[in-house]
């Protein structure tokens, strides 16, 4: 299972240390450059922010956790760091999906599940994850990578219950994977 | 006699001595060392004498009419001295809280105290720390007060130092200021009541302030 | 002293965005690298076939753990700017076990789902509409869980600051963590594999 993916021309996948290497040397590029670290869910709380903004504006400004992510980037809620590197993200995993030949129109699943049901869990997955992020303010990139590095007591406590979260749930949903 | 072919690590086993090395060479060292500062007093002293920038009261009023927002104000009195009357934009730092308070070395920072004593303290300070931006409020609040709340108007004034208040007297009135001419002009502004801050309004918090979130 | 590049003006806000992507660019790149495009291999993690989420991962964070030790420690960065997530202990905690639940339910964590999504997984684009709708639930409940919300208030705490122990030291000890993590992670997948292999 540690091998390519898909089939035909795919190429293999890097050794995970080398590529952890090279994931760490951006993250400290980011420290370097900008003095804060990576993220991801972040951006996606600007979007929705300025969603409910635009579809009910007193209602978004009247909470305190819209008004937050509407105060910033630069002239623009979405002109933030965290969005423009988002977008780099997309590009960055097209083109090195497209030089190993991974780029393929496919749903992730296992043999003993339903596209339906790997979707409704896919969907029931996210909303879990948008829910825990935003409660720890951060993700796996934001808070796990960003704040580990930086040893960072809150993000250590917050990548071992993640850990935990996931073992704990393993069981449950196997049948999506095997 | 046998030889023994010489042990060659893997990638894998290179990259773990390595990262060993690194991390117990790590053991003795301080991180926090680069950001203790070294002063070059010579060079503060020259800088005292021939370059610290000011700001005055009327470019300022003229900054906060206009609505721009590419500074940041900092008064450094009291959280009394503050309630009772600020100059609006301003934020609220004393001194001994100043270099925990999240400032970009390449703002433009403005500060101000009631003189220009502390605001002078302040700026070496900042200085110091390597901040390129910062600049003082001219004459400090009791500046503002005078040129800015309550301008006078000569008896004897020439046509263009009427004109002059006018315009001035314009920008009084935004801050809720009160130009003062003839016989009252002959008064000291410090019997005047400052215009008082109204609680309940927000006060005019500029919004990089909220921007320090820099969280995922 | 010159580090970090933005608190020193080396650039302003918007050239900050194009560096933002360029970073970005680099991130994704080395997701993809790694395989965390594909929901079975991220999720493999938890059926302790296939480890490499744990092997990137870590090896990310003591490569940048390292990075800005040792440029801290020689002054070319300046370790007090960088900006330090504020800990609040009970809501990490909560967040963290919902996020462990999202992981494996959903096979994805939001930065590998857009990697997923980039390479064409329709999947990923579910559940990335997931985490919309999970921020905006969040979002509208917001106001009411406001004291969990700041609850568990440590500040800004590293854990040498909180162990009492020399920041060089506890970089020591990740590392040697992160080396026998490793090496436990190679003995699991050979036992947790095989037996996969063999069912």
């Amino acid at each position: 299972m540690s091998s390519a993916s898909g089939v035909g021309r795919a190429a293999p996948y890097m050794n995970p240390y080398l590529a952890g290497i090279g994931l760490g040397l951006v993250l400290l590029a980011s420290f370097v450059v900008m003095g804060q670290g990576l993220g991801a869910s972040g951006s996606m709380t600007s979007a929705v922010a300025v969603m409910v903004n635009a579809v009910a504006p007193e209602h978004a400004q009247a909470n305190e956790f819209y008004v937050d992510y509407l105060d910033r980037g630069v002239g623009h809620p979405l002109k933030t760091f965290l969005t423009f590197e988002v977008l780099g993200v997309i590009v960055g995993g097209f083109v090195s999906g497209m030089l190993a030949g991974r780029v393929r129109r496919t749903i992730e699943k296992g043999p003993r599940i339903s596209t339906r049901g790997r979707l409704l869990l896919a969907f029931a997955g996210g909303g879990l994850m948008g829910i825990g992020a935003k409660l720890a303010r951060g993700c796996t990139s934001g808070q796990a990578l960003t704040g580990g590095a930086m040893l960072n007591f809150g993000s250590w406590a917050f990548m071992m219950m993640i850990f935990a979260g996931a073992y704990m749930l393993a069981y449950f949903v196997r049948r999506q994977w095997r | 006699m046998e030889t023994k072919s010489p042990w060659r690590p893997t990638r894998n086993q290179t990259l773990a001595l390595i990262a060993f090395f690194l991390g117990a060479l790590a053991i003795p060292g301080n991180p926090y060392q680069g950001s203790v500062v070294e002063l070059n007093t010579q060079e503060l002293a020259t800088i005292v004498d021939t370059e610290v920038d000011h700001v005055t009261a009327e470019e300022l009023a003229d900054w906060i009419i206009q609505g721009d927002t590419e500074y940041r104000l900092i008064d450094l009195r009291e959280e009394a001295a503050f309630a009772e009357y600020h100059i609006p934009t301003s934020e609220n730092v004393p001194t001994s809280e100043l270099l925990d308070y999240p400032l970009l070395r390449n703002e433009k920072i403005v500060l101000y105290s009631d003189g220009g004593i502390h605001s002078a303290q302040a700026w070496m300070l900042l200085r110091a720390q390597r901040f390129q931006g910062v600049y003082i409020l001219l004459g400090g609040l009791d500046s503002w007060i005078e040129e800015i709340l309550f301008p006078a108007l000569p008896t004897d004034a020439t046509p263009q130092q009427t004109a002059e208040f006018e315009r001035v007297a314009h920008v009084s009135k935004f801050f809720a200021g009160t130009p003062r001419t003839g016989v009252d002009a002959q008064s000291a502004s410090a019997a005047i009541p400052l215009p008082t801050m109204d609680p309940s309004a927000a006060p005019i918090v500029p919004k990089r302030k909220r921007k320090k979130k820099k969280g995922c | 002293m010159m580090a970090p590049l933005y608190s020193y003006g080396l650039f302003g806000d918007e050239f900050s965005l194009v560096l933002a992507f360029i970073i970005g660019i680099g991130f994704g790149f080395f997701l993809e690298r790694a395989g965390f495009g594909s929901a079975k291999k991220l999720a493999a993690q938890f059926y302790l076939t296939d480890l490499a989420v744990f092997k990137v991962m870590f090896t990310a964070i003591v490569t940048a753990m390292l990075g800005l030790f040792y440029l801290s420690w020689i002054g070319w960065l300046d370790l007090s700017l960088v900006y330090l997530t504020p800990t609040f202990i009970w809501p990490q905690i909560a967040g963290g076990i919902l996020l462990g639940f999202g992981f494996v339910v959903g096979g994805y964590c939001p930065g590998t789902s857009l990697v997923a999504a980039s390479t064409g997984k329709v999947d990923a684009l579910i559940y990335i509409g997931g985490i919309f709708a999970g921020i905006f639930a969040f979002g509208e409940v917001f106001p009411r869980i406001t004291n969990f919300f700041y609850s568990g208030d440590m500040g800004e705490v590293t854990m040498p600051a909180l162990f009492g122990l020399p920041y060089g030291l506890v970089v020591f000890a990740v590392v040697l963590m992160a080396l026998g993590g490793f090496w436990g992670a190679g003995a699991v997948e050979r036992i947790f594999g095989a037996k996969q292999a063999e069912s």
